[in-house]
């Protein structure tokens, strides 16, 4: 019996260990503060609703690209507002670095160009469209992740009154980037 | 006989017309780029994403490089060169300044970050959106039918027609530098 008792508790400090591996992971488990949002899986497949540059306090400029589930790009290409649920956009956040190799091949079509890339990632930050659930959030829940990790309450309790400036657009900042 | 030809030639005319607007008028995968004969890839604008890119003064543009499945397996998986099959697009639109964006900084800007209302006003003069789109390119991956410009098809067109021969005519003697990442210069974002 006590042979067993082991065992099961040798079992469970394995399975502790496993799922603490899991968490440091990339595809991060952990939910954000407030409103209770994963890191949906593939997000980084779905399609290009826009792209951006950003410069954000303290932290200089950035360059963005926002992407959709299927949901969200069928709105945005059909115009539909509001969102419906199950809509979910992703914003992708990369610090902004100066090209020297770019620079040099663009220098003979236009010279003196500065051309600029991406650097590492900064975040992730997704809004999920839940009109009953997030019904106070104008249907929108909120969530920001570094690193695979949420950020603190404090930050996610500026997510909505920033988003509320763009309410006449369901709250939703970013337009569709039309196709070349 | 006459009266039947006459009216075979109005049947051939308005074909004709017909057949001229429906290939002008937006129809624009039928339009080939010069040198390589490549096509505007249907369906590209919901490829995955590469990466993005801005390019200053002249230009003043933002950028975003799209991959079919092939290029974004050969991406992830780190292949080069990259396999047959392989089309990188490369879509450009004018920056401009968002009113959206810009109203959200000046309304919260301020009470979250202290910031005074300059150092606002600089952080809306740096932040830009995808404006008009100027145009798209593309390289098609054949390492038969391009042997003699390192295995790739080039391609530029603007508003869905392509670009002229002496445009084309610059794009290998610019990926050239690029040698060794199998002239491509945009690296997967993580």
């Amino acid at each position: 019996m006590k042979r067993i008792t082991f065992s099961l508790v040798a079992i469970g400090a394995l399975a502790g260990v496993a799922a603490f591996t899991s968490a440091s992971g990339s595809a991060s488990k952990e939910a954000s503060p407030i409103y209770g949002v994963t890191i949906p899986s593939g997000y980084r497949d779905w399609q290009l609703i826009a792209v951006k540059q950003l410069h954000f306090a303290g932290m200089g400029e950035q360059l963005r690209a926002q992407v959709g589930n299927d949901i969200a790009m069928k709105a945005y290409k059909e115009g539909t507002r509001p969102f419906p649920d199950g809509a979910i956009i992703a914003a992708m956040h990369w610090t902004r670095v100066p090209s020297e190799d770019n620079d040099k091949v663009l220098d003979v079509p236009f010279p003196g160009t500065h051309s600029f890339v991406i650097g590492s990632p900064v975040n992730v930050q997704f809004m999920v469209k839940d009109s009953e659930k997030y019904a106070a959030t104008g249907g929108w829940g909120f969530a920001d992740f570094t690193n695979g990790k949420p950020g603190d309450r404090a930050l996610h309790e500026t997510c909505f009154p920033c988003h509320q400036t763009a309410k006449d657009r369901d709250f939703v900042f970013t337009d569709y980037a039309a196709t070349p | 006989m006459k009266k039947i030809a006459l009216l075979y030639v109005a049947v051939l005319t308005v074909a004709g017309i017909f057949a001229f607007k429906t290939s002008a008028s937006g129809e624009f995968e039928e339009e080939i780029a010069p040198i390589y004969g490549v096509k505007i890839p249907p369906g590209y604008r919901d490829w995955r994403l590469i990466s993005v890119a801005r390019v200053g003064d002249p230009l003043n543009d933002l950028r975003a490089k799209l991959g079919n499945d092939i290029a974004v397996k050969a991406y992830r998986e780190g292949k080069l060169p990259f396999p047959d099959g392989t089309i990188i697009a490369r879509l450009a639109w004018k920056q401009k300044t968002s009113e959206t964006i810009k109203n959200a900084f000046r309304v919260r800007g301020g009470t979250e970050t202290n910031l005074s209302p300059e150092q606002v006003e600089k952080l809306v003069d740096g932040s830009f959106v995808a404006g008009s789109p100027t145009n798209v390119q593309f390289m098609v991956k054949d390492s038969k039918k391009y042997a003699s410009t390192g295995g790739w098809g080039f391609a530029q067109f603007n508003d869905g027609k392509p670009a002229d021969e002496a445009t084309h005519k610059t794009c290998f003697s610019c990926h050239e530098p690029a040698k060794d990442s199998d002239f491509v210069f945009t690296r997967y974002a993580p």
